[in-house]
């Protein structure tokens, strides 16, 4: 069977849906731009430049971190609209039509993704005013590396909204996976000057390479060659991971009775 | 079992639903041929007919047992017991998604989507969101939806649940009309009696198993012309007198009913106080009959 008709439909359709509740857009905006504001605000004192080499000051030092967690509030969304898909009777449909499963994992993914760019696009517009001015191709690498973000934490979401029954239960297991994920990835922090323990940690958490190659396409920060290549490298190999999971997940997994 | 290329072809499906604590048998060594009919699943919740369909579908694997028809997903469409339509989107385009997940173009969607907005009433609302539809109007989109790739296997669990009657015969009429113009092999599930009398068969199922098979007429042959249904608070006494009417009677929860029933049997009648029917039989008769004292067919609306 064509899935490449019924791929490109219910990703308009994840599209589509959105358009109709702005309110959820809104939302995945204005929180890490709140959380943003009283970071830098309530920090604005004590820190002063958080990269001495570059001088970058904590407002903007951030400003990548909030992308992130912009990004991660649409993966959660995204995630969650198939419980919500599952309730409305809607999952039945999907799922005894002729499509393969694994279309509707690589359509929630690639809407998802859309909207997490979208949504990200407009936290990075606030760099120029903080004084870092990235170039178009810097600003394009930093949009591949929030979209390898959304594709993992997408994955990761739709195989955890497979399993878990609820939207009460998958909050749960959200905020006990991913939080902890973008908490320790550097989004508010330099991980080489963290404590030892959680640098370890922050090593093994394929987000903080990604957040390195934003900050290293947007021109916040230095690293040589390799660093860079294994910053990517990671960044794209756990991005096909998480889309890996999810489409094994939702294809092989017992359907739901 | 073997089947000669009938739309649907199920042989000895069982399924077992298991739980940390329990397992119940849903489904028990069922068999099932049917070919360009309207068969009906008449029976109580937990009868199996849900289960049966999600074999059918391919939504349930069966412990034991083979599915060989429907062959594929494509050849079938089901209408669930609530619509399975995006609430978001339009009417319009459900139906264009649905195409979609059938591969189908388009042009060509669109194309038996005008086919099929006129008879279900549908051309002054394609353009509206489903949530601002009243329930009989989504029943009737979701119809649409299910029939838009011409399936060769309709599915309809429980299909006009929630639907006041006017509704419900429009949604009948249309589908006699399809049936008419296209053939179709179409399975209800339903406990609803006046639903099955519309089925060219109708399947009695209790407890996982088929317990008849046959047309409404002749199912209701089985207990003759007329039929006693009888209500006593002597209900033993009552038994009694069943027993020795020489009729073929069974006792049907708090009922007694006495198949072949005529006036003379009426006005032998031992208890003045007794409430007495003589009807001629339904279906509702027809599966107390089969399934036993406990049996009912409860219909929630």
């Amino acid at each position: 069977m064509n899935a490449f008709t019924p791929t490109l439909a219910m990703t308009k359709r994840e599209l589509i849906r959105q358009t109709r509740q702005p309110s959820r857009v809104i939302a995945s905006v204005a929180t890490p731009l709140l959380v943003w504001a009283f970071f830098a605000g309530g920090f604005a004192g004590a820190v002063g430049s958080v990269d001495p080499t570059s001088g970058t000051r904590l407002g903007a030092y951030i400003i990548p971190g909030m992308a992130s967690m912009t990004v991660l509030f649409a993966s959660i969304f995204a995630s969650i609209s198939l419980i919500q898909d599952r309730h409305d009777g809607f999952l039945r449909a999907a799922l005894v039509s002729p499509a393969p499963r694994w279309t509707i994992a690589i359509s929630k993914i690639s809407a998802g993704s859309i909207l997490a760019l979208i949504q990200a696009t407009i936290v990075l517009l606030a760099l120029p005013f903080l004084g870092v001015q990235p170039s178009p191709i810097g600003v394009l690498g930093a949009l591949a590396a929030l979209g390898c973000i959304s594709i993992l934490l997408i994955g990761i979401g739709l195989a955890m909204a497979w399993i878990v029954d609820s939207t009460q239960g998958f909050h749960g297991v959200m905020n006990a996976l991913l939080m902890p994920l973008w908490l320790t990835s550097g989004a508010v922090f330099p991980v080489d000057d963290a404590a030892g323990w959680l640098r370890l940690i922050a090593y093994a958490n394929p987000l903080t390479w990604a957040q390195t190659a934003m900050r290293l396409s947007l021109g916040m920060g230095t690293a040589s060659p390799s660093h860079t290549t294994i910053a990517w490298s990671v960044t794209v190999a756990s991005a096909l991971g998480g889309a890996l999971l999810a489409v094994l997940v939702i294809s092989r997994s017992k359907p739901t009775r | 079992m073997s089947c000669d290329q009938p739309a649907i072809c199920i042989a000895a499906a069982s399924v077992t639903y298991r739980t940390r604590h329990a397992q119940r048998r849903a489904l028990d060594q069922v068999s099932l041929e049917a070919d360009d009919q309207l068969v009906a699943m008449l029976g109580p919740n937990g009868a199996g007919k849900s289960t049966l369909m999600g074999v059918l579908s391919g939504m349930i694997v069966p412990d034991e047992g083979v599915v060989t028809a429907p062959a594929s997903r494509g050849d079938l469409a089901i209408v669930f017991q609530t619509p399975a339509l995006d609430e978001l989107l339009t009417v319009r385009e459900n139906i264009l998604l649905a195409g979609a997940m059938h591969a189908m173009s388009k042009r060509d969607t669109l194309a038996r989507l005008g086919e099929l907005a006129g008879p279900l009433h549908l051309q002054d609302r394609l353009a509206d969101q489903v949530r601002h539809l009243s329930g009989g109007l989504k029943r009737r989109a979701d119809l649409a939806r299910a029939l838009i790739a011409r399936p060769a296997v309709l599915l309809l669990d429980e299909p006009t649940t929630g639907l006041d009657i006017e509704a419900r015969q429009q949604f009948w009429s249309f589908l006699e009309a399809t049936r008419r113009a296209t053939p179709m092999t179409i399975l209800l599930a339903t406990h609803l009696t006046e639903e099955a009398e519309h089925a060219d068969r109708v399947l009695l199922m209790r407890e996982g198993t088929i317990i008849a098979d046959d047309s409404p007429a002749k199912l209701k042959a089985t207990l003759s012309d007329r039929v006693l249904r009888i209500q006593s608070a002597d209900h033993t006494a009552m038994v009694g007198w069943a027993a020795r009417s020489g009729r073929p009677y069974r006792e049907t929860g708090e009922s007694i009913l006495i198949a072949d029933a005529d006036q003379d049997l009426l006005a032998g009648c031992p208890d003045p106080a007794a409430t007495l029917t003589l009807a001629t039989p339904t279906l509702s008769d027809v599966y107390s009959w089969y399934a036993g004292a406990s049996a009912s067919l409860e219909a929630p609306r």
